[in-house]
């Protein structure tokens, strides 16, 4: 049941209403079994990416992600001066992720949850060691994402923390290199690489690996469901081969984008 | 050749010189700045006073959503949704559906929104637009009955805006209605007996729209000067700003002005209203036929 709780600052609906239940009947497609192979790509193929630097002109740098379905906009402002009186030897990091109402299955209450708050906080800890704080004392950085199309979770935070980190760049933020971030799934036996919603939902665990590949290292790495040792240590092999590939394209983009102002 | 790469650069040098004296005249004067392009019947970003900025419309592009639309309307970027959902009706309207527009500026869009509630800029526009879809009748709410007095449909028009520069209102004006336009229902069926409404996947139905508002703003500036379109750097140094929205056979269907009393003289919603019908027969017209 899909409550919309009364909130005097928006137009409110109706007390209660709920999302349309669909006839049970309608299966268009067959489920997928154990064994099966994965539908439309290869297990360790990407979804294409398509990446944009410089699109918010408002924002100090700005960065818009889209990989099939899932659809993701980022700002960074900054370096802003620190709201706090406290000193702060090093520069914070603030992210901020809002899901747009229409984004997922089920439509989103405007009010932010604990969702919203874990996908920041994963996302900061993937970019927190790549910024060079140190050069900011007194200073924030807000990265601010919104997120226009979800298609899982663990495929936000991966295409979350790519564009926060072009979005940086794009700001002219020092860092020691660009963080590039992908997610992997185990389903059956097979490690495949960047799954959606679906094929997360039907995983038996996924894991979301960020690092930097320009200098070889792991700056995040955040395991869900159940899987064993060694086929974690395959999925995060798998997921920084990928990361290597994404990098490509994230400098890419930052090159044609710097060429043309 | 030394002597010319020096030439060059001091050239070069004296011209981003002047460039950031500008940019700190414009943070620090910002209204002398717009008072002297003002003076020579221009404006910062070299439009006449009655030119528009170029608007691209896109819609269907976001699969979770059963309409959606972005919008440019210059640099001010909209993404609308739409989202239907099933309630039950009002006890004293038992036919009619429920249509609920709302407008989020977020702290991507723009350097002055922080993060949290929405702000009193939100709320206004949020309010304005709900008065402008209801009075002009964009969708019927009778259209949206699925069994009168048990179950109806419930449109979530959700708006967010990702960049903000200036004129807002009448960016998400027009990516709410033609997110409406391009809105599709599954076919919903109220069951009787388990007292519960069963929709198919296999048939959709586009909604019944009534009519196509499009939205016009302009902005005086001390008391004289019209401005159409105004960005977000004039935004705050206008008096007064006047909405004229008008319908897909060019009529009148409202008007709404916000700020101080016009000082200038009578005519000037007169002159607005012209503008806009003029703006509306030679780039408007069309504008939702793009879906």
């Amino acid at each position: 049941m899909a409550q919309s709780n009364f909130d005097r600052r928006r137009i409110n609906g109706p007390d209660e209403s709920y999302q349309p239940i669909f006839e049970s009947d309608d299966e268009l497609e067959p489920k997928w079994k154990p064994g099966n192979p994965r539908k439309g790509r290869g297990a360790r193929d990407l979804r294409p990416i398509y990446l944009k630097a410089g699109f918010i002109s408002q924002a100090n740098g700005s960065a818009y992600i889209e990989t099939e379905k899932t659809k993701i906009a980022c700002a960074v402002y900054g370096p802003r001066q620190s709201k706090t009186t406290v000193y702060n030897e090093k520069g914070r990091l603030n992210v901020e992720v809002k899901f747009a109402p229409f984004s997922c299955t089920r439509r989103r209450v405007p009010i932010r949850d604990a969702e919203d708050r874990s996908v920041a906080v994963q996302i900061q800890q993937a970019l927190v060691a790549a910024v060079r704080l140190e050069l900011l004392p007194k200073s924030t950085i807000d990265i601010f994402l919104t997120i226009i199309e979800n298609d899982g979770i663990e495929g936000c935070v991966a295409a979350g923390s790519v564009a926060a980190s072009v979005a940086l760049a794009d700001a002219g933020i020092e860092m020691l290199g660009l963080v590039a971030s992908c997610s992997a799934a185990i389903v059956g036996e097979e490690v495949w690489v960047d799954p959606t919603d679906e094929e997360g939902r039907i995983a038996s665990g996924t894991l979301v690996l960020a690092g930097m590949p320009a200098l070889g290292t792991i700056t995040s790495v955040w395991q869900t469901g159940s899987m064993a040792p060694h086929d974690a240590v395959k999925c995060m092999e798998a997921c920084q081969e990928c990361c290597t590939d994404i990098h490509a394209v994230m400098a890419q983009v930052l090159l044609e984008n710097a060429g043309k102002t | 050749m030394a002597a010319a790469c020096t030439s060059a650069s001091s050239s070069s040098d004296s011209a981003e010189q002047d460039a950031l004296k500008a940019l700190t005249f414009q943070r620090l004067h910002p209204r002398t700045y717009l008072e002297r392009f003002l003076a020579k019947n221009t404006r910062p970003d070299r439009r006449e006073f009655d030119e528009w900025r170029d608007i691209s419309l896109n819609v269907g592009s976001i699969s979770t959503a059963d309409g959606s639309a972005l919008v440019r309307l210059g640099s001010t970027t909209v993404v609308c949704g739409v989202k239907a959902e099933i309630a039950e009706p009002e006890l004293d309207h038992p036919e009619e559906g429920f249509l609920v527009p709302n407008l989020d500026l977020p702290a991507i869009c723009s350097p002055k929104f922080k993060p949290g509630p929405p702000t009193d800029e939100a709320q206004v526009l949020s309010d304005r637009l709900n008065e402008v879809l209801v009075s002009s009748g964009v969708v019927p709410t009778a259209s949206l009955c699925i069994e009168p007095g048990k179950a109806v449909w419930v449109l979530y028009v959700d708006a967010t805006c990702m960049n903000y520069d200036g004129n807002a209102f009448d960016a998400t004006l027009l990516a709410m209605v033609a997110a409406l336009k391009n809105t599709r229902l599954p076919k919903a069926t109220y069951n009787e007996e388990t007292k519960r409404t069963i929709c198919s996947r296999k048939v959709m139905e586009p909604l019944r729209i009534g009519r196509l508002p499009t939205s016009f703003s302009f902005g005086i500036f001390d008391g004289t000067h019209m401005l159409a379109d105004p960005t977000s750097f004039e935004e705050p140094l206008l008096d007064t700003t006047i909405s004229v929205v008008v319908d897909e056979t060019g009529g009148l269907t409202s008007v709404m002005q916000l700020g101080l009393g016009i000082v200038g003289g009578d005519d000037v919603l007169d002159k607005c209203i012209k503008a806009a019908k003029t703006c509306w027969r030679a780039t408007r017209r069309n504008v939702y036929e793009t879906s």
